[in-house]
C-alpha cells in the first residue's frame, strides 16, 4: 500500500471497510423486515386470490364474495372425487337416489362465500368510526382550542396515552362485562361498535389534535379580531381546513379497527349466522344482533377446521379479501398523508 | 362602576360593548359548547375508569370464590391426598427416567454398538426386570391414593350437592314458596366423621411406607449396572434421586400427621395461588388451579423471543433509516414498513398456522441446524412459532419510535461531530444513538406492550399447552408450547358460565393484563419525559 | 424615504397644546370624569400593569388615545409595546396565562375589562391587522364579508357593496375586482396585506390595532401601505406598532416610546423625533440602541 501522499488522502482502509461492513448490518435489517413483510404478503396473496380470481370472465368469483359460508363435502361417485357445497349435495341426493347412503367428508365453512362476514366487517366499522370520530374529533378540539394547561389537562393526556396502550383483548373483555351484561345488550352490533371505538378513540384524538395544530394560529386570530365568537371561528375557520388532515389520519384507526378481533370475540361477532344483518323484523333488533366478521371468521376456519387442501380454499380466500381489504385502507391513509403534507402549506 | 351604568343607560351608547346574551344555566351559549368538548375531552378518562371499574367489578368475586374453593379443596381432604398423590407421582417420574434409559440403552447399543433389536432386547432383559421390580414396588402406595381418592372427592361432592341444594332453598325462599323449600332436605356434612377412613389410613400408611421405603432402599443399592460410563453416569444419578426420593418420606409423614381439615383459608392465600400458582387447571374432576404463573411465563417467553428478534431489526433499520440511506430509500423503506403495521394480526396468526409454524419445523429438522438449542421439535406451534410472527407486529411499532427518536437529535450535534473528524460510524455510533437511547428504549418498551397485549397470533401459534416450560434443558424452551394471558382469556371467555369462579378468574388475567401494560407504558412514558428534559 | 422630513417640516413649529401636553408621562384625564367630553382621549389607559406569567411585560401605563388620529407605538423588540396594542381589543386573553394586575382602559369611558364586556363585541369595534398577513384560505370576496356574516348579513347586494368600498377604502379594488372569485391565498403580500385591511374595515370598527403591519412587506409594498393609513385615518382611529422609526415618523400623529414594559416618551410625533424630552427616546430616535 501506497503511504499517503496528502493530508487528505482516504483514512486506513481497515476503518472504512469496518463502517462499511457495519452499515451493511444495518441495511440488511431493513430490507430483511421488509422481504419479511413480503412474504407473508404475497404467500396470501398468491393463494388467495385462487380463491377470489378465476381466469374466465368475470375474473372475479362472485360466488365466493356474495354467498354466505357453506359446509363442504367432499365424496367419491362413480370412481369420480366430488366435492359440493351442502345445497348442492343436498340437491344431488335428491335427484340420485342411489346417493342417499353415500360417505362423505364434510368440512364446515370450507363451501360457498363469505358474504356476511364483508358485510359485518363493513357494519362494525362504519358504526365504530362514526362514534370515534364524533368523540375523539371532539376532544381534540377542547384539548387543542379551549383548554389551558393544567394538572387537568395533563391527567387528560396522561389518560389517553395510557388508554393506547390498553391490549385489545382487555378492551374485549371491558365490553363484554359493561356493555353485553351490564347493559344487557347481548352479543350485538351496539357492543361491538362501543367497544371498537373506545379502543380506537386514542389514534383518532391524537390524529385529530394534529390536524387541528396544522392550521395556523392566524386563522383564529383573524377571525376572532373580527368578532367572530370562539365556536364560529372553529367552525368555519378551523375545521374546514383541518377536516382533511383529520380523516385522512383517522383512516388508520379504520384499518386498526377492521383489523382487531379480540375485541369484538365476546362483544360482537357470531361464528355463524344465517340471516343477513338486515334481514330483522324491527328496526331495533338491527342494532341489537351479532355478526359475522371477516377476523372472527379467519380466526374460526384456521383454528376451528383442519388444514388441508379442501379447506385451503376458504382459509386462503377470506384471509386475500381481508389483508386487500386493510391493505388498501391503509395504504390509501400513507398515501393521502403524504400528499396532504406538500398540499396544505400555508 | 359609575360611567358603565351611565353608558349603558344612555338612550344610544357611544360603545355599545355590552350585550345580553342567551344563558342556560348561567352558562352563554358558548360556555355550553365549551363545557360540551370538555366533556368529550374526559371520555378517555372515563374509558380508563369504566375498564378499571368493570374487570375488577367482575374480577373482584374471585378472591372469595377461590377461598371456598381451596377451602373445600382442604374441608374434603383432597389437599391430604394430594400429599400422597405427589409422593406417587415423583415415583413415576423416576419410573420414566428409568424408561428413558432405556431407550438411550437401546438406541446406544443398536447404532453405534451394532447389535441387532432382538439382541439388544436381551440384553436388556435384566434391566427390564429390575425397571419392573421398581414400578411395582409403589403399588400399594398407588392403590391407597386411588382409594383415599374415592373417599376424598364423595365427601367434596357431598357437599357440593348441599351446597345446590342451599341455593335452590334460597331461591325459593324468595320466591316465596316456603313449603317447597321446607321440603328441600340439607344433611350437613360432618367433616371429621367423613374424614375419618383418611385419618385412619394413618398407621396403615406408615407401616406400608416403611416396607416401602426398604424396598426402594434394597432396590437402589442393587441398581444394574450398564457398559458405557455415558449411560453409567445416568444410572448413578438414578440412584441418586432415588436416594433424596426416599429422604423426603418422614416429611410427607410429618404433613400428614399434622394435616388438619378445619384450618381457615385466608384470603391472602387465595390470592397468592391466583399470583403465585404454578398450575391453571380447569373442568377437572379432582381439584381446580388458577394460578396465573404459567400464562403469565408463557406471555413473557413469547414476548423474549420476539423482542430479541424485533430489538435488533426495528433498531437496526431505524439507524440504518435515519443515518445511512439515502432520499430514495427512505421514501420506500419507511412506508413499507409502516404498511407492515397495518397487517392484522388473525392474518399473521393464520400464516403462522398454515405456513410459517411447518417451515420453522422443517428448518429445526435440517442436520447443520441442530446445534439450535431446542432442534430439532416436532410442534409445530411453539414460543418460536409466535415469536417470529409477532416480531414482524413489533418492528414497525419500534422502528417507528426509535426513528423519530433519531430524528430528534438536534443536527448541530451531528454536525459538530463530523466537523472533529469523527467518521459516519463514530458519530452514529457515539453521538448520535447515546443521544437518542432514552427515546430508543422506550420504543423498546411500547414494543413490549404491543408484543404481550397481542392476542390474536399467541392464540392460533403458540401451542395453548398451558405449563410452565422445562428450564433444565437451557434455551431448549423456545420451542415448547405455551399459553399465554390473552390466549386464554381469548379461549376460555367464549365457554365459561357467568358468575362463575372460571369466568372471574379470566377477569383477573384481564386484570393482571391490564395492570401489567399500564406499568409499561408508564414505564416508557417516563423515560420519554426524563430524555427530554436532558435535551433540553 | 424622502417623506420624513417634508412631513415634519409642513407641521407648523409650534402647534397649540402640544408643548404643554409634552410630559403626558401621567395623569391624561382624571378617572373620575364620568362621560367621555369631546376632545378628550378615545382611549384612556390608567396605570396599566400586566403580567405574563411571573413576569410582568408592562408597568404603570398610562396613556391617552386621540380620536382619529395614527397614533404609533415604537420601541425596541420586547419593549411591551405590542402587548399594550392587544390589550386593546383583549386578544391578550387568548394567550395563556396573561392578566391585568391593576390598572384600566376605558374606550369611550367604558372599562373593557370588566366581567360585563362582551369580548366579541369589542373585538367588532376595535379591529385588527396582523404583522403577517393572514387571509383565510377563502376567496377574496369571501375574505371580506367573513365578519359581516358573523354578524348575520345575508343580503348578497349589501355584501357586494360593501365588499367594494372596503377594498376601495384598502387601495385593492382596481387590482382585485375581477378575480374576487378566487382564492387570497394568490395574492402578492403586499396584497394580501392590504385585503386583511379591507376585511377589517369591512365590519366598520372605530378603532383599528395594526401589529407591525409591514415588517413582512417589501419597500414598495410599504409605501402602499403607509399611503392607506394616511387615507383611513380620517375615518377610523388607527394604532400602529412598529420597530421602523421612519414608519412612524411618516405616517403618525402621536408617538408613544417603549422600553422595558414602561413607556418613556408620549408626545406629537414632530416632537419625538426632533425635540424628544428624554435622553432614553433621544439615543433610541438617533439609532444609538435597540
Amino acid at each position: 500500500m501506497n503511504p499517503p501522499d496528502h493530508p487528505f488522502s482516504p483514512r486506513p482502509d481497515g476503518a472504512r471497510r469496518l463502517e462499511s461492513a457495519v452499515f451493511w448490518i444495518f441495511r440488511a435489517a431493513a430490507y430483511l423486515i421488509l422481504a419479511c413483510g413480503a412474504a407473508v404478503f404475497l404467500d396470501i396473496v398468491v393463494k388467495g386470490s385462487a380463491t377470489v380470481f378465476q381466469s374466465k370472465a368475470p375474473f372475479v368469483n362472485t360466488a365466493f364474495l356474495t354467498q354466505a359460508p357453506e359446509s363442504l363435502y367432499v365424496f367419491e361417485w362413480e370412481g369420480q372425487p366430488r366435492r359440493m357445497g351442502d345445497r348442492e349435495f343436498r340437491a344431488f341426493k335428491e335427484a340420485t337416489p342411489a346417493a342417499a347412503n353415500v360417505k362423505a367428508e364434510s368440512y364446515v365453512y370450507s363451501s360457498g362465500g363469505i358474504f356476511p362476514c364483508i358485510a359485518g366487517t363493513v357494519l362494525l366499522v362504519v358504526g365504530s368510526m362514526t362514534i370515534a370520530l364524533f368523540l375523539g374529533v371532539c376532544a381534540a378540539i377542547y384539548l387543542n382550542e379551549y383548554a389551558r394547561d393544567g394538572r387537568f389537562i395533563r391527567f387528560v393526556r396522561l389518560a389517553i396515552l395510557n388508554l393506547a396502550g390498553v391490549p385489545s383483548i382487555v378492551f374485549g373483555l371491558f365490553g363484554f362485562g359493561m356493555f353485553v351484561i351490564f347493559f344487557g345488550w347481548n352479543v350485538s352490533l351496539l357492543a361491538g361498535w362501543f367497544t371498537l371505538a373506545f379502543m380506537v378513540l386514542p389514534v383518532v384524538i391524537t390524529a385529530s389534535e394534529e390536524a387541528l395544530k396544522a392550521v395556523p394560529i392566524g386563522f383564529r386570530a383573524g377571525s376572532l379580531a373580527l368578532g367572530a365568537t370562539k365556536w364560529q371561528t372553529i367552525w368555519r375557520n378551523v375545521l374546514p381546513y383541518a377536516l382533511p388532515g383529520i380523516l385522512t389520519s383517522s383512516i388508520l384507526g379504520i384499518a386498526r379497527v377492521a383489523g382487531e378481533t379480540a375485541p369484538i370475540m365476546f362483544t360482537a361477532a357470531y361464528v355463524v349466522r344465517d340471516k343477513l344483518p338486515w334481514e330483522v323484523e324491527r328496526a331495533v333488533d338491527f342494532l341489537f344482533q351479532g355478526v359475522m366478521a371477516l377476523p372472527y371468521h379467519i380466526y374460526v376456519v384456521s383454528s376451528k377446521i383442519p388444514q388441508n387442501e379442501f379447506t385451503e380454499r376458504v382459509q386462503y380466500g377470506t384471509a386475500f379479501v381481508f389483508l386487500v381489504i386493510v391493505a388498501l385502507i391503509a395504504a390509501s391513509s400513507i398515501l393521502l398523508r403524504n400528499r396532504l403534507r406538500t398540499r396544505y402549506k400555508w | 362602576m359609575s360611567q358603565l351604568s351611565s353608558s349603558a343607560s344612555a338612550p344610544t351608547p357611544q360603545f355599545p360593548i355590552h350585550k345580553r346574551r342567551l344563558r342556560f344555566l348561567g352558562l352563554t351559549v358558548e360556555d355550553c359548547i365549551k363545557s360540551f368538548f370538555g366533556g368529550n375531552a374526559l371520555i378517555s378518562v372515563v374509558v380508563l375508569g369504566l375498564i378499571t371499574f368493570f374487570l375488577v367489578k367482575e374480577g373482584a368475586g374471585f378472591l372469595g370464590q377461590n377461598r371456598q374453593n381451596l377451602a373445600i379443596y382442604r374441608l374434603a381432604g383432597l389437599e391430604f391426598v394430594d400429599h400422597l398423590r405427589r409422593q406417587s407421582e415423583d415415583h413415576t417420574a423416576l419410573t420414566r427416567y428409568l424408561s428413558d434409559l432405556r431407550l438411550r440403552t437401546l438406541n446406544q447399543w443398536t447404532g453405534p454398538g451394532g447389535l441387532t433389536l432382538e439382541a439388544a432386547n436381551a440384553r436388556l432383559a435384566e434391566f427390564d426386570d429390575y425397571a419392573a421390580r421398581f414400578g411395582d414396588a409403589a403399588d400399594p402406595l398407588r392403590g391407597m391414593v386411588s382409594d383415599l381418592s374415592e373417599v376424598a372427592t364423595a365427601i367434596k361432592t357431598k357437599f357440593l350437592v348441599n351446597e345446590d341444594k342451599k341455593e335452590e332453598r334460597r331461591q325459593l325462599l324468595a320466591e316465596g314458596k316456603v313449603a317447597e323449600a321446607g321440603a328441600v332436605v340439607i344433611t350437613a356434612v360432618d367433616f371429621p366423621a367423613e374424614l375419618r377412613p383418611l385419618r385412619d389410613s394413618l398407621p396403615a400408611y406408615r407401616e406400608a411406607n416403611r416396607e416401602f421405603s426398604t424396598r426402594l432402599g434394597a432396590l437402589l443399592a442393587a441398581a444394574p449396572r450398564l457398559p458405557e460410563p455415558e449411560l453409567q453416569r445416568r444410572m448413578d444419578r438414578f440412584a441418586e434421586l432415588g436416594r433424596t426420593y426416599v429422604a423426603t418420606f418422614p416429611g410427607i409423614e410429618r404433613d400428614l400427621a399434622v394435616w388438619d381439615h378445619a384450618r381457615p383459608v385466608s384470603a391472602a392465600e387465595a390470592f397468592t395461588a391466583f399470583i403465585f400458582g404454578r398450575q391453571w387447571l380447569t373442568a377437572s374432576f379432582w381439584q381446580d388451579w388458577y394460578g396465573v404463573v404459567p400464562l403469565l411465563t408463557g406471555s413473557f417467553l413469547v414476548a423474549l423471543v420476539a423482542l430479541s428478534l424485533a430489538v435488533p431489526l426495528g433498531v437496526g433499520a431505524a439507524v440504518y433509516v435515519n443515518q445511512i440511506a439515502s432520499q430514495r430509500e427512505q421514501r420506500f423503506i419507511k412506508p413499507g414498513i409502516e404498511f407492515i403495521s397495518a397487517f392484522p394480526s388473525v392474518v399473521l396468526g393464520f400464516f403462522g398456522i398454515a405456513v410459517l409454524g411447518q417451515a420453522l419445523r422443517a428448518m429445526s429438522q435440517l442436520p447443520w441446524l441442530s446445534w439450535v438449542p431446542g432442534f430439532p421439535y416436532s410442534e409445530r406451534l411453539n414460543i418460536l412459532t409466535a415469536g417470529c410472527l409477532l416480531a414482524l407486529i413489533a418492528v414497525p411499532t419500534i422502528f417507528t419510535l426509535a426513528e423519530d427518536a433519531l430524528n430528534n437529535v438536534p443536527r448541530a450535534l451531528k454536525e459538530a461531530s463530523l466537523a472533529l473528524g469523527a467518521s459516519r460510524l463514530q458519530t452514529t455510533i457515539r453521538i448520535i444513538v447515546p443521544a437518542s437511547l432514552s427515546g430508543i428504549i422506550s420504543a423498546v418498551l411500547l414494543g413490549l406492550g404491543r408484543v404481550v397485549g397481542e392476542t390474536m397470533v399467541v392464540l392460533l401459534c403458540a401451542g395453548n399447552r398451558i405449563a410452565i416450560p422445562d428450564f433444565t434443558q437451557g434455551l431448549g424452551f423456545i420451542v415448547e408450547p405455551v399459553h399465554t394471558m390473552t390466549g386464554i382469556i381469548a379461549q376460555e371467555m367464549g365457554e365459561v358460565v357467568r358468575g362463575s369462579i372460571h369466568y372471574r378468574a379470566l377477569f383477573m388475567v384481564g386484570l393482571v393484563l391490564f395492570i401489567l401494560s399500564l406499568t409499561i407504558n408508564y414505564a416508557a412514558q417516563h423515560i420519554v419525559r426524563r430524555y427530554r428534559i436532558s435535551i433540553g | 424615504m424622502v417623506t420624513v422630513p417634508s412631513r415634519l417640516d409642513s407641521t407648523p413649529p409650534a402647534s397649540g397644546p402640544a408643548p404643554a401636553r409634552r410630559p403626558t408621562v401621567v395623569e391624561g384625564v382624571p378617572p373620575s370624569v364620568p362621560a367621555p367630553a369631546a376632545g378628550q382621549p378615545l382611549v384612556e389607559i390608567e396605570h396599566l400593569d400586566f403580567f405574563y406569567g411571573a413576569s410582568q411585560a408592562l408597568r404603570e401605563i398610562t396613556l391617552g388615545i386621540e380620536r382619529q388620529k395614527v397614533t404609533a407605538f415604537i420601541g425596541p423588540s420586547g419593549c411591551g409595546k405590542s402587548t399594550l396594542l392587544r390589550c386593546l381589543n383583549r386578544m391578550n386573553d387568548l394567550i395563556e396565562g396573561t392578566r391585568i394586575v391593576r390598572g384600566s382602559i376605558r374606550i369611550h369611558g367604558v372599562d373593557i375589562n370588566q366581567p360585563d364586556v362582551d369580548v366579541i363585541e369589542l373585538r367588532k369595534r376595535v379591529g385588527m391587522v396582523f404583522q403577517k398577513s393572514n387571509p383565510f384560505p377563502k376567496s377574496i370576496h369571501e375574505n371580506i364579508t367573513y365578519g359581516l356574516r358573523l354578524q348575520g348579513i345575508r343580503d348578497k347586494a349589501k355584501l357586494d357593496e360593501i365588499v367594494e368600498r372596503s377594498l376601495r377604502g384598502a387601495a385593492l379594488w382596481d387590482e382585485v375586482k375581477d378575480r374576487l372569485g378566487e382564492s387570497a391565498m394568490g395574492l402578492s403580500g403586499g396584497q394580501q396585506q392590504r385585503l386583511c385591511i379591507a376585511r377589517a374595515i369591512a365590519v366598520e370598527p372605530e378603532i383599528i390595532l395594526m401589529d407591525e403591519p409591514c415588517s413582512a412587506l417589501d419597500p414598495v409594498a410599504t409605501a402602499k401601505v403607509e399611503e392607506l393609513i394616511q387615507d383611513l385615518r380620517s375615518r377610523f382611529t388607527i394604532v400602529i406598532v412598529t420597530h421602523n422609526m421612519q414608519q412612524a415618523a411618516r405616517c403618525s400623529d402621536r408617538t408613544a416610546f417603549f422600553y422595558l414594559g414602561k413607556l418613556i416618551e408620549y408626545a406629537d410625533t414632530r416632537d419625538i423625533f426632533t425635540n424628544p424630552a428624554n435622553p432614553q427616546t433621544e439615543a433610541y430616535v438617533s439609532g444609538r440602541f435597540g
